[in-house]
């Protein structure tokens, strides 16, 4: 067809010209407008050198013209697409802000035509949300209409996607960016169960980002950079976290605590939420339903339900939040920019400082533990020195932390305070545990593992053992189908070995020692003990000595071996402590009491001399690992001198049948003790001989293993320990019912 | 008023001229106070004027009085003070009126003259409201003298001085009216027929950068002009716009023959140039076209006021047709170079005519334009202009931007003191009574002797 050569002419008369003189291309392009203005190469072409030459005005100008007139030429969508990707993203470069330039200078309905058929020409949803967002931003009246439908298709969007976390790019889209403007805009009337869902949706999502776990090329970097940096920003800095679908950039998210309370102010404002004006921060928040709580069973109705919402709601969000930011702080690998904060985890355990005291004051606390626990329920007690904090002010028990190994103590401690509390008012009334939300925010967000460690604590917190344990259980199915490959670095054993404790722990304190024991043979058996003993410190040694509380305190433990291998030692005195010394005789139980006493000797001096006179009581004493395992010299002393006609003249059976004597000299011990070990067996065997002359081989198979046994005083405490551990395992579950 | 002439008699020149702009003032101010319609200037005033001011003698019997330059200057001073001091436009006015509106006679000689060395002062020391009487002077002056004032300016600014041309680029901020009227004049001026009267190229590059920074300032005069004003006869266009279409088709053709001077004198320094700025100044003078269907509508003038007028169109392409027969018949060693420029001055024209008559600029039918190019040499664009876009099939119904005589606005005489050049009556009959495009008898698909071959 003729016409359409004629334009085919003009344009490449055009096309030859604009590189030499692009006034006269420009010339051609006029005159083939005029003659032709209906043809779209033409002005598209006109459009080109504008655009080529980033000349703003005049190419908008020609924009303009081409979109109202041509809007049906795919070369159009693909430039305006090119434009709106420009407006997208946050690019400097220059051309991206010549075309960001460029659409400015459109008026502003077609800036809206253009941004709602881009819209509509986009096959990705996430795009095609972007570019919606673009036009609400730019358009506020647009969100009446656009808002809400946004919304909704980014929550079907990411059902229909089957993304497995709250923290995806559509919730992340609708939660920064749609919900705030459907929620500030008060043209539009929002019924209050969609904002309810949509707070929940905002919770999902914020809670998710902060709770966020490392991604797996990330933790690599992470672990190699908390061994060589020590200061936590630089650590920080290293860890990038991309929302699958997002930039980098996008993927931040600023605030997020603040940002969730801010929606929820909004929220609070638009349901007409009881003393509500403007929430300044969350413990605020809880406050205020405390106080609404106290009216609660006064209300009827829509009312009702409408203040238990609240209150669910905020209570719930106060109690992750501060859960959050607990659980941070004793297990800070869990969470994304979290590393180098602190030490490394930390393990709620039953505190055993009182271990090595008297069995019968602790018989007694423990058979009134649950009077005692409920006596001391409302009284508010501190109780501090120079290196601990109790915390738990209200409910009697408290939380013992060294302060030195933790230095965000308080705030820790704070965030724990804060979190029980809430999670005490979501438990104190029936009608808020029936309210749905809370059903909701309980099913979905504790899904992660994180938050059901905390909720854990509270759990073991107010004595609730069993239900703990069960918590335990499922965590550890959780966490078995991903064992070693998650981490390299020894996480999961360090993270396995804290299920373990927290496990073992509540079994004691529910009694069930056998059960309590195989799961702290368990962890040690995965332990490497320490080189070196830890030196004590001279504080460590007053410590306990001048302190006795009662036994029902709660200690944060560091989870590292050279806290929980101690731990673990204590726990099992505990458990064998009861046994040891009942009116029954039960010299295995007694035995590896003994055993256990030499840790951290001489705190257990008392309860030792309580054994020794038991053993002095029965006459004899059967304990056939003794001599693999007793290093201590004082013990030693006490158990040649109970064979002297002194000591009574006990009968001890210490040797093994199969004289599995471990040799290894020491000649590091002094001539002093030497001799007088050996002056006391010397009397012993006088006596022996006179008495019984069958033992005699017997008596000199004694002599010779307390010979050697001195000679060992040097060795490794903890190695000794640890090897009781691994090699007694079976005896050591077995003596316990 | 005689008692004036005779208070002023006995006084010397400089003074009994200080006297009367003095009682000329009070004068039209009462004229204009009492109300009277319309204030005119009586001829008994210009008398006075012409005795006191412009020395032109009274009669033969009367020797002419003559002012010392220092004077003159002195006088101009006053001059400029007075109108600046003036705050009524209507006083101004009737003012500069009494002292340079043409009589036709004697004075008319001296009038210039005082005229060019007010408006040469006014452009020096930015006297606003000297330009803006200047610029009404040029609206209504026969064009003649506006080309002697125009001259003036350029002499005095682009010649004479070489540094000042800044000083006259300043013109367009103090007052574009002025500057559009000087446009105007200048390309009336400067037609391209000989050396003389081709621009300087500082002229040039000025102009350009005006119409560049601003081009509506081709059309300020156009757009000030009442809707029922008519134009005096034989005064500068309403647009400089016939003029600079003048200049950037013929340019080729002017400058080729300076080159060759230039080349034969040794210097080609502006040269270089002088090329661009003409594509510029035709890309502008097309997009100022461009702008005007707006305008039109907007002052419900579309297809009745002719700016650019057939029959200055019809004079420029034969004169195109005398000079590119010559050029083609003078060099024989580098016709390429010649065909490719007679191509520029063709490619030139042919926009101009098509953006001219698509917006309404130039009201005269296809066949109007096939009548005056007839003699031209043959060129791609111009023969598509000449016969006219395709009518494609999906676009019937786009509206055509070219102007066609039979639309429904009858067309009305934009000048009518050029009785004869009524702008719808086309110079050769059209058969065709296609409402659109009547030039065109010609359908779709079908050959056409006017279709380029490309």
């Amino acid at each position: 067809m003729s016409a359409q050569k004629d334009c085919e002419f003009l344009v490449k008369r055009a096309r030859e010209l604009v590189s030499d003189d692009p006034y006269a291309a420009k010339a051609w392009l006029i005159t083939a407008r005029t003659l032709y203005p209906a043809d779209f190469n033409i002005q598209y072409e006109m459009y080109i050198i504008e655009r080529n030459a980033e000349r703003t005005s005049s190419a908008g100008r020609l924009l303009y013209d081409i979109f109202t007139n041509f809007s049906e030429q795919p070369i159009v969508w693909r430039e305006i697409s090119v434009i709106t990707a420009a407006l997208r993203s946050d690019s400097q470069e220059k051309h991206a802000q010549f075309l960001r330039g460029l659409f400015e200078t459109l008026p502003s309905h077609v800036q809206c035509d253009m941004l709602l058929k881009v819209t509509e020409q986009c096959f990705n949803t996430l795009e095609k949300a972007e570019m919606l967002l673009l036009l609400l931003k730019r358009f506020p009246e647009s969100v009446v209409q656009h808002g809400v439908n946004l919304g909704e298709t980014l929550l079907e969007a990411e059902a229909s996607e089957n993304v497995e976390t709250p923290v995806n790019c559509f919730r992340k889209l609708f939660v920064c960016d749609v919900l705030p403007l459907v929620m500030n805009n008060m043209d539009m009337r929002l019924p209050a169960n969609l904002m309810q869902k949509y707070m929940l949706k905002a919770a999902e999502f914020f809670i998710g980002y902060v709770s966020r776990g490392h991604s797996p090329v990330v933790q690599i970097q992470a672990s190699q950079d908390t061994g060589s940096l020590k200061s936590p920003s630089v650590s920080r800095g290293s860890q990038r976290y991309v929302i699958d679908g997002l930039s980098e950039k996008s993927s931040v998210v600023a605030e997020p605590w603040e940002r969730l309370l801010d929606i929820l102010t909004v929220v609070g404002a638009r349901c007409e939420w009881q003393g509500d004006k403007g929430q300044r921060s969350y413990v605020d928040m809880l406050q205020r339903v405390k106080e609404l709580c106290r009216y609660l069973p006064g209300l009827e109705g829509d009312t009702r339900s409408r203040c238990c919402s609240q209150v669910v709601i905020c209570a719930t969000l106060v109690l992750f939040r501060s859960a959050f930011y607990y659980v941070s702080a004793i297990q800070p690998a869990l969470f994304q920019g979290m590393t180098g904060l602190s030490s490394g985890p930390w393990i709620l355990v039953e505190d055993l400082s009182m271990v090595y005291s008297d069995v019968k004051t602790e018989r007694g606390a423990e058979k009134h533990s649950h009077k005692k626990r409920k006596l001391a329920d409302g009284r508010e007690k501190t109780m501090s020195s120079d290196d601990e904090e109790c915390l738990g002010k209200g409910r009697g028990r408290h939380i013992l932390v060294n302060k030195t190994e933790m230095p965000s103590w308080s705030e820790t401690l704070e965030s724990f305070r804060t979190a029980r509390e809430s999670w005490d008012l979501l438990h104190s009334h029936d009608s808020l545990e029936t309210g749905k939300p809370s059903d909701v925010l309980q099913y979905k967000i504790p899904s992660r593992s994180e938050f059901k460690i905390s909720k854990l604590k509270y759990l073991h917190f107010n004595g609730q053992y069993r239900k703990a344990l069960s918590s335990l259980h499922q965590m550890a199915a959780v966490q078995q189908p991903q064992p070693e490959q998650q981490s390299p670095s020894g996480q999961t054993s360090l993270e396995h070995n804290r299920a373990l404790i927290q496990q073992a722990s509540c079994h004691y304190a529910l009694g069930e020692y056998r059960m309590a024991c195989e799961k702290l043979l368990d962890v040690v058996s995965g332990l490497v003990p320490p080189n070196q003993e830890p030196t004590k410190t001279p504080e460590d040694q007053v410590r306990v000595k001048t302190k006795m509380r009662k036994g029902n305190d709660l200690r944060l433990l560091p989870c590292n071996s050279k806290s929980v291998l101690p731990f673990c030692l204590q726990l099992m005195l505990a458990c064998f402590k009861l046994r040891a010394f009942t009116d029954n005789r039960d010299d295995l139980s007694l035995g590896h009491v003994v055993v256990l006493l030499q840790y951290d000797w001489p705190q257990g001096e008392q309860l030792f001399l309580k054994a020794v006179d038991k053993i002095s009581q029965q006459g004899s004493f059967q304990y056939e690992n003794f001599f693999n395992y007793v290093t201590n010299i004082d013990m030693l002393e006490e158990f040649a001198y109970l064979r002297t006609p002194e000591g009574g003249r006990i009968q001890l059976e210490l040797l093994p049948n199969q004289g599995m004597l471990i040799k290894n000299p020491s000649p590091s011990l002094g001539l002093e003790l030497n001799t007088l070990l050996l002056q006391g067996v010397q009397t012993m065997d006088r006596h022996h001989t006179v008495t019984r002359g069958i033992t005699k081989g017997v008596k000199e198979d004694f002599r010779l293993a307390m010979e050697r046994q001195v000679s060992r005083c040097g060795e490794n405490l903890l190695s000794v320990l640890h090897r009781f551990c691994i090699n007694e395992k079976i005896i050591i579950i077995q003596s316990l019912p | 008023m005689s008692d004036i002439r005779q208070s002023l008699l006995p006084r010397d020149v400089l003074s009994a001229a200080k006297e009367l702009l003095y009682h000329l003032d009070i004068y039209f101010c009462n004229l204009v106070q009492s109300g009277r319609q319309p204030p005119q200037v009586d001829s008994k005033t210009l008398e006075l004027v012409e005795e006191f001011i412009l020395h032109a003698p009274k009669d033969r019997n009367t020797p002419a009085r003559r002012m010392s330059a220092l004077q003159e200057l002195h006088l101009l001073e006053i001059m400029c003070s007075c109108f600046q001091e003036q705050s009524r436009d209507t006083v101004r006015q009737l003012m500069f009126s009494a002292l340079f509106s043409l009589q036709g006679n004697q004075a008319d000689e001296s009038r210039m003259a005082l005229l060019g060395k007010l408006v040469s002062m006014a452009v020096a020391v930015g006297r606003v409201p000297i330009l803006e009487c200047a610029a009404t002077w040029l609206q209504r002056a026969h064009r003649v003298y506006c080309v002697r004032l125009a001259q003036v300016l350029v002499d005095d600014y682009c010649s004479m001085v070489p540094g000042s041309v800044p000083t006259l680029h300043n013109i367009h901020n103090a007052s574009p009216r002025f500057c559009c009227q000087f446009i105007t004049a200048v390309t009336t001026l400067y037609d391209l027929t000989t050396e003389e009267l081709t621009p300087p190229v500082e002229l040039l590059q000025m102009i350009v950068s005006w119409i560049q920074d601003d081009p509506r300032l081709v059309l300020v005069t156009f757009l000030n002009m009442p809707l029922s004003s008519s134009q005096p006869i034989s005064s500068l266009d309403v647009t400089p716009l016939g003029g600079l279409v003048r200049w950037c088709v013929k340019a080729p053709l002017a400058y080729r023959r300076d080159k060759k001077l230039a080349v034969t004198n040794g210097s080609s320094e502006s040269d270089q140039a002088v090329g661009p700025l003409f594509s510029a100044l035709h890309l502008s003078v097309l997009q100022v076209l461009m702008l005007l269907p707006n305008i039109f509508n907007e002052k419900g003038l579309f297809g009745r006021l002719a700016l650019l007028q057939l029959e200055s169109l019809a004079a420029l392409t034969s004169d195109l047709s005398r000079l590119l027969d010559q050029a083609d018949k003078q060099t024989h060693t580098s016709s390429a170079d010649t065909h490719a420029l007679s191509q520029l001055v063709l490619d030139r024209l042919a926009q101009a005519l098509q953006v001219a008559m698509a917006s309404g600029a130039l009201l005269c039918s296809r066949e109007d334009l096939r009548t005056i190019c007839s003699r031209l040499p043959h060129n791609n664009l111009l023969q598509l202009v000449l016969s006219g876009p395709v009518m494609y099939y999906n676009n019937i119904h786009t509206p055509p931007l070219a102007f066609s005589p039979h639309a429904a606005h009858s067309p009305i005489p934009s000048h009518p003191a050029h009785p004869a050049h009524t702008p719808h009556t086309p110079l050769a009959t059209h058969p065709s009574t296609h409402p659109q495009y009547p030039a065109q008898p010609f359908m779709t698909g079908m050959p056409f002797p006017f279709r380029p071959s490309h």
